[in-house]
């Protein structure tokens, strides 16, 4: 065994998965968009052939959220590294919660990336005025992926106002107690 | 050992503790396979069935939209791919280290991989071909549709790489302790 493994055992299960579930829920959102949405376009392509190319949008803006996905997931597994940096079980409980909230963000925006967008492209086809507003409501739907990839979390400590925060820069590192006061394991 | 663990058999950390990482490792390469697989069976039914039957009044699809299964079959292709590279980073370990934490920890980096490549793949799979039926009914009414279409599949097939190229960057991580003890 590693002398200079510090940290839980169990704690990289904890990452890892945090890893998996924001490439798989991302990529999840990411196809539900495209696949709506690019039914909705050969199907409105059929009578007007010259919109489709405009009508990609909603297919570019759905395999965005897989690329949110996999830089949060590659941010995480590189995080893991027990030898050179001590990981508790509290630094496997963050990448976790990171990794569920971008994707399972990333899954809510790309189904509603999708259905607008295919709503959207059909009814461009019809009256061209409506382009604007398709795009104004897929930008929304898009927003809803950025507020999970950067996340804030604060848990005020009755030891004062030290926060701790989980988000894209400082995923899993701590400004505050040691978590052996959360009774999460750690050095005595 | 260096890091204390949490009180160890009253939590359930204390099972997961005792699973060999050999069994994760498993698992995690069963799945990246299997799964990736079955997403790609499945769009390959969706793009196949609706191609077929397009073609009936439209003959000349045919061939030109086979391409849409074979964007299916490339996301089976990189679950095997990635099966393989997973099993290279298998390693035996003296039986004093298999539960080392350096040892379960290349276990749940080589499970969590074969996860993500093969949830990833199935996505993907079903996305392309969803997007391959529309483009072969779309092709047979106007035939200046099929590279527009092919567009918009080419962004979906996309998202089988991201898992592949994530599931590649994890599984640099199992490294697995020295056999020197």
């Amino acid at each position: 065994m590693s002398s200079t493994f510090s940290g839980d055992e169990t704690a990289p299960f904890f990452g890892f998965l945090g890893a998996a579930a924001a490439l798989v829920f991302s990529c999840m959102g990411a196809a539900y968009g495209t696949a709506k949405s690019g039914v909705g376009v050969a199907s409105m392509g059929v009578m007007r052939p010259e919109l489709v190319m405009k009508s990609i949008v909603p297919v570019v803006m759905a395999g965005v959220l897989g690329i949110y996905g996999l830089i949060i997931a590659v941010i995480i597994s590189t995080g893991i590294n027990p030898k050179a940096k001590s990981y508790y079980l509290f630094d496997g409980y963050a990448h976790l919660s990171s990794g569920l909230a971008c994707g399972l963000a990333g899954l809510s925006a790309g189904m509603a990336i999708g259905i607008v967008g295919d709503a959207g492209v059909r009814a461009n086809a019809q009256q061209p005025k409506l382009f604007v507003g398709m795009i104004l409501i897929l930008i929304f739907a898009e927003a809803l992926a950025l507020l999970g990839l950067d996340q804030w979390v604060s848990l005020p400590v009755q030891y004062g106002l030290m926060q701790v925060r989980i988000s894209v820069g400082t995923l899993g590192r701590r400004v505050g107690p040691r978590p052996e006061f959360f009774g999460l394991g750690g050095q005595a | 050992m260096s890091g204390a663990t949490v009180v160890g058999d009253t939590t359930w950390s204390g099972a997961l503790v005792r699973i060999s990482p050999y069994t994760f490792s498993a698992i995690g390469i069963a799945v990246s396979i299997g799964v990736s697989v079955l997403g790609a069976a499945w769009g390959i039914y969706i793009t196949g069935s609706s191609l077929i039957g397009a073609a009936i009044k439209a003959p000349r699809i045919t061939s030109k939209n086979l391409i849409s299964v074979i964007f299916c079959e490339a996301v089976a292709i990189y679950g095997v791919i990635v099966a393989i590279i997973l099993q290279t980073k298998l390693e035996s370990v003296p039986s004093s280290q298999i539960y080392a934490p350096e040892s379960l920890r290349a276990g749940y980096a080589i499970f969590a991989s074969g996860l993500i490549v093969g949830f990833a793949n199935l996505v993907c799979g079903l996305c392309v071909g969803i997007i391959g039926s529309s483009c072969a009914l779309s092709d047979a009414q106007n035939s200046s549709l099929f590279v527009k279409i092919l567009v918009i599949e080419i962004f979906g097939s996309a998202l089988g790489l991201f898992g592949v190229i994530v599931g590649i960057i994890m599984s640099a991580q199992a490294t697995w302790p020295a056999n020197a003890a």
